[in-house]
């Protein structure tokens, strides 16, 4: 109960920090420009023309987007973290074959799949507004794609084994193997070609690092009250199975 | 069956435990191939299975009208049938342990685990390799008439297929291993091997690829691709070892 209690209090908090987030975002934060784009034909959009001439219709380039970056690379990089909690408890389970470390990689294997919707949703978003398209093959995008199929199939491999312990095995033995794509993907933008930003090698403003940190702790906090809160349901379940089990006995 | 027929020696002499190993994996890979070759289930199935693929390439092909030079992409075409055909030969190799009993007998013999993994798995890489000879002369027949020179060395295109067998045996093994004790045996299989395959299947088609292709710098995106299928072989091969012991006892 006192796990349950926390959590709640983790979820107000990171609830109102990731809010405090959002409106410094867009009042303290330093609004970054990214210069002009020079296009063939007029558009239809809300940014303002600067110059007509010979050459194109010269738009400001869209700074608006840029503001996606406080919400999408903290829930990026938790989802990441979160992914190397399950992994970890996957490790501690094949050594102890303890129960306990089993339900813990599955919550935390939750969790990341809530950050990774979020991460590729917002991502989703970015890419249509800075790209001018929805998807693109590129290394982080795919790698990412790919990534979150492997979690996808952790959950597909845990529901079709019946056998608790088995059941408990396989899916640790595939959550480790499955780890091993997340450092190809979180360093693959520095590795190779990538349209996909490196935000923290380009240097930083204070103003704009102050949202964003406290989005990412807003963002952690969240998830540890996403997790903590199922485990909490997970133990009363565990408790009313002993309970139904000793009236029927 | 045939662990049997291997010589037994007369007298228990102590032997080194290296010998030992590999007297026991040579069984077991024994075992497999005897069995292949009695009922030819495996080649046979696989066989045609990259067959039908062919044919499906046509139809997937037969509206991109003549200017359109398959040799451009060949080497993912014959990626995606060797991935299609390993699947169902992964599948088919650990069924057969299962339905058999064999893999019970295996676990009960004084056989180290890690022994058992890269038998079957040396077994897997045999069967497809076997596969890809196969298919490779097919598919040339079929789609590569025009193109009647290969841009890079003929010795490049085996050098690919074989780093990309043993990826895909090495990962293929331990989660068909897996998969044959769920419930959705295949799809269990394909949901697991794809996404994991994903770096290795980029890495062998840059390298084919470039074997096929030729042309600019052809050889050094060859060697760096075929680096980096031997990276993901040896990490893959090193995890799914470590992972096979728990994986295969429980």
């Amino acid at each position: 109960m006192r796990q349950l209690k926390v959590a709640l209090v983790m979820l107000l908090i990171g609830g109102v920090l990731t809010t405090v987030a959002f409106v410094m975002a867009f009042t303290t934060a330093e609004m970054q420009r990214f210069g002009t784009v020079t296009v063939d034909e007029p558009l239809d959009t809300a940014f303002p023309l600067m110059e007509v001439s010979e050459r194109g219709y010269t738009y400001e380039r869209p700074w608006f987007s840029q503001k996606i970056f406080y919400f999408h690379v903290p829930v990026a990089e938790a989802s990441f973290l979160v992914f190397g909690v399950a992994a970890f408890y996957s490790i501690r389970f094949l050594m102890r074959r303890r129960k306990e470390f089993d339900t813990k990689a599955r919550l935390a294997m939750e969790t990341a799949i809530v950050f990774v919707t979020l991460t590729m949703i917002t991502g989703i978003l970015w890419t249509r507004a800075a790209w001018g398209v929805w998807w693109e093959w590129e290394p982080r995008l795919t790698t990412y794609f790919i990534m979150t199929l492997m979690m996808i199939g952790y959950f597909v491999l845990r529901n079709s084994i019946e056998d608790e312990e088995r059941r408990a095995t396989y899916a640790a033995a595939f959550g480790i193997i499955a780890f091993i794509n997340a450092p190809i993907s979180f360093f693959i933008t520095r590795l190779i070609p990538s349209s996909h930003p490196v935000v923290f090698q380009s240097g930083f403003a204070t103003s704009n690092l102050i949202p964003f940190i406290i989005a990412q702790i807003g963002m952690l906090m969240v998830g540890y009250a996403i997790y903590a809160i199922r485990a909490s349901e997970v133990r009363l379940e565990e408790r009313v199975d002993v309970l139904k089990d000793a009236l029927e006995g | 069956m045939t662990v049997a027929d291997t010589p037994t020696p007369p007298a228990p002499a102590r032997q080194t435990g290296a010998s030992l190993s590999w007297r026991q994996f040579k069984a077991i890979l024994r075992k497999d191939i005897v069995m292949e070759l009695r009922t030819k289930e495996m080649v046979t199935s696989m066989g045609i299975y990259a067959l039908l693929t062919m044919v499906i390439y046509q139809v997937a092909l037969s509206q991109a009208g003549t200017a359109f030079d398959p040799r451009d992409i060949a080497a993912g075409l014959l990626w995606l049938a060797f991935v299609f055909t390993s699947m169902l030969g992964l599948n088919r190799s650990l069924v057969h342990e299962k339905d058999q009993g064999c893999l019970e007998a295996l676990l009960l013999s004084p056989v180290d685990r890690p022994i058992i993994f890269f038998a079957k798995a040396a077994g897997n890489v045999v069967f497809l390799l076997i596969v890809q000879a196969l298919t490779i002369p097919v598919f040339a027949f079929l789609f590569l008439q025009r193109a009647d020179q290969y841009g890079g060395d003929l010795w490049m295109i085996p050098l690919a297929l074989a780093g990309g067998a043993i990826g895909i045996a090495g990962v293929g093994t331990l989660l068909a291993t897996m998969s044959v004790n769920t419930k959705g045996k295949d799809f269990v299989l394909a949901v697991l091997f794809v996404p994991l395959m994903y770096p290795l299947l980029l890495a062998a088609v840059s390298a084919t690829s470039a074997a096929v292709l030729g042309g600019d710098g052809y050889v050094q995106q060859f060697w760096s691709s075929m680096a980096l299928v031997a990276a993901y072989d040896a990490i893959m091969l090193v995890a799914a070892f470590a992972l096979y012991e728990f994986v295969i006892g429980a």
